[in-house]
């Protein structure tokens, strides 16, 4: 990587959006460094959904910027902001919601796949992720079938193979036991940092926050925690060298 | 009256599905009624009568069938998690879907009597009234147990079978992946079946191997029957070929757009593939009519055109149905590969894709379906 170790990768300028009416996220601003894990928690309801839509360029903030490494996001037209996720985001959602018709290496190497890599290249990264995450003896199968954690691992997979430059997490384990959280964050947060990928993880969970870098508390759409990651603990507190 | 209160709130579009399915029991009673009238006017010619009335039969099913579509699509009677919750669950709302076919059919059935008593002219003060006096026996006296009965037909029957077709769903339950569908060797069998019992029928009549209503002292059993059985083999071979045709599109290394437009069609295989099956047959039937009646009198009277008309909108409209109600349950499926960044040019595509290779597939399977089916008639 070629941009200095403290070069943001996302900014957030003052976001605000509501859902048809009822406030969601109140003027949130927020920066996440490279290789970076950054927890957002807070409760059901409180805008963690909302705000990594908006960071992920998923959905555009009534007002308020949003940057990727230096660019805006927010005037990007739809199009080029589906091939950001495409190509630079990776995203992981509260329930694996996997293309039901592919199997389960299909479903990883969707990503590759969607941006034109040869079938066996894609196929070849699928596999290897999916041996990473100890799921490579049901690559042939459909998620009919699976477990959760099973299919949440897919996910993991399918956000990972691509080597995103950001990682959205949004409440990846919650559907999840104890033993298969714990086994699935220390995978997706191990191999996020071997690639030096941002992580921007959502969640409601303190002991899950506590393994970021950092975490910023969302209440009722606001922010409480300190914005602008000058936070002392900073990298030095990573515990996630496992 | 909880199906009324549904309807007044459905969306545009629902409620055009249903004032479709009202239309199409409104022409087939009134093809019911006209048979009636027939007989009524020709005491004496019990035959013709009954030819008249067995031809409806064919409306009459395309009618049932794009009716339980609709009902199977209807999303105010779909099971949901949280109607289940207070006690509407599956049972109450299959015997709401079915309330709701009833109550379409019954209003199809009532317009179907005001148009067949104005064109008598029973009822006056619009134009038209009594425009078909003769035709539609407005001398005899319509009686009242035959008019009900056959009325009621379309609006019973559709009910039965949408309370039957509906029973049992759940909700939001994860569908298994498909299975190769293993039809095809019955769709064969009955698609062959029905043309041989065609031609034995052609060969057996020299003279009007198939009388349309209008022809009057024959007998289309054995050709109706030859046509019946090819559509239902044809409905039968319908998933299995469509689940090929996904086959088909996967082969050498397929990208992301041929692998889902190629995985979708297998697991729509069982969904569309029995009413493209339909539609298949009945295309094949119009153009082996076209193409028996292309070059002599047409012996197409306004009341056969009626009823093609509506076997070919009901067929039509069924398949569509059942791509709407696919595309809706793929919904969640989609939005995640919009997620992921899939563009929509790229699903579009896919679903492109899906409809060439099906017409690429369906097209000369028809074609040949009607050629074979032509082939003894035309001598």
């Amino acid at each position: 990587m070629v941009d200095p170790p403290d070069s943001d990768v996302i900014e957030a300028r003052s976001l605000h959006h509501s859902h048809s009416g009822s406030p969601a996220l109140i003027a949130v601003s927020l920066r996440t460094r490279r290789g970076e894990v950054l927890a957002v928690h807070g409760p059901r309801g409180s805008g963690k959904t909302t705000l990594l839509r908006c960071l992920s360029g998923q959905t555009v903030a009534d007002e308020g910027e949003v940057w990727f490494d230096g660019d805006p996001v927010h005037t990007l037209s739809p199009l080029r902001r589906e091939r950001l996720r495409r190509e630079r985001f990776g995203w992981i959602g509260p329930e694996s919601s996997l293309v039901p018709e592919l199997t389960v290496w299909e479903n990883a190497a969707l990503p590759l796949l969607l941006n034109g890599a040869p079938r066996r290249h894609a196929k070849a990264a699928a596999m290897e992720w999916l041996e990473r995450l100890d799921i490579d003896g049901c690559a042939r199968r459909r998620p009919y079938g699976l477990t959760r954690a099973e299919r949440q691992r897919t996910a993991a997979a399918r956000a990972l193979v691509g080597e995103p430059a950001v990682l959205f997490a949004d409440e990846p384990t919650a559907a999840l036991h104890r033993a298969d959280r714990a086994l699935l964050l220390r995978t997706l947060l191990a191999a996020a940092g071997s690639q030096r990928t941002t992580v921007v993880l959502a969640t409601h969970d303190t002991e899950v926050a506590a393994l970021a870098n950092r975490t910023l508390a969302l209440v009722d759409g606001r922010l409480t925690g300190s914005p602008d990651g000058t936070d002392a603990e900073g990298m030095a507190a990573c515990s996630l060298s496992v | 009256m909880l199906a009324l209160r549904l309807a007044r709130g459905a969306h545009p579009l629902v409620l055009l599905r249903r004032l479709l399915v009202a239309a199409a029991s409104g022409g087939v009673g009134f093809l019911l009624l006209c048979a009636l009238a027939y007989a009524l006017t020709h005491p004496g010619d019990r035959t013709a009568a009954l030819l008249r009335l067995s031809w409806c039969a064919i409306p009459l099913a395309a009618t049932v069938h794009f009716a339980v579509a609709v009902a199977h699509t209807d999303p105010s009677t779909r099971p949901r998690t949280g109607l289940s919750a207070v006690g509407l669950g599956p049972g109450r709302l299959a015997a709401l879907a079915a309330a709701s076919t009833a109550l379409s059919g019954a209003l199809g059935s009532v317009l179907a009597l005001l148009f067949f008593l104005h064109l008598r002219g029973d009822l006056t003060g619009l134009p038209f009234d009594g425009a078909a006096r003769e035709l539609l026996a407005a001398e005899a006296p319509l009686p009242l147990a035959a008019t009900l009965t056959l009325l009621a037909l379309v609006p019973l029957t559709a009910t039965v079978a949408a309370a039957l077709a509906l029973r049992g769903r759940d909700a939001a339950r994860e569908r298994a992946p498909v299975r190769p569908p293993g039809g095809l060797p019955w769709g064969c069998a009955l698609t062959t079946a029905g043309l041989a019992v065609g031609t034995f029928t052609a060969r057996a009549e020299k003279a009007a191997p198939l009388p349309l209503p209008k022809e009057f002292g024959a007998h289309p059993a054995g050709v109706l029957a030859g046509w019946a059985l090819t559509a239902v083999g044809l409905a039968f071979a319908g998933p299995a070929l469509t689940f090929f045709c996904g086959r088909l599109l996967q082969i050498l290394r397929p990208g992301a757009v041929r692998l889902l437009a190629g995985r979708i069609l297998m697991e729509e295989s069982h969904r569309i593939g029995r009413p493209l099956g339909v539609v298949c047959a009945v295309a094949s039937a119009v153009i082996t009519a076209w193409a028996l009646y292309d070059t002599g009198p047409r012996p197409f009277g306004p009341l056969t055109g009626l009823g093609a008309a509506l076997v070919v909108a009901c067929t039509t409209a069924t398949l569509l149905t059942a791509v709407a109600q696919a595309r809706h349950d793929r919904a969640t499926a989609t939005e995640e590969l919009r997620r992921l960044g899939a563009s929509v040019g790229t699903l579009r595509l896919a679903a492109l894709l899906r409809a060439a290779v099906l017409l690429l597939v369906f097209a000369p399977l028809t074609w040949a379906v009607a050629t074979l089916a032509a082939l003894p008639l035309s001598r």
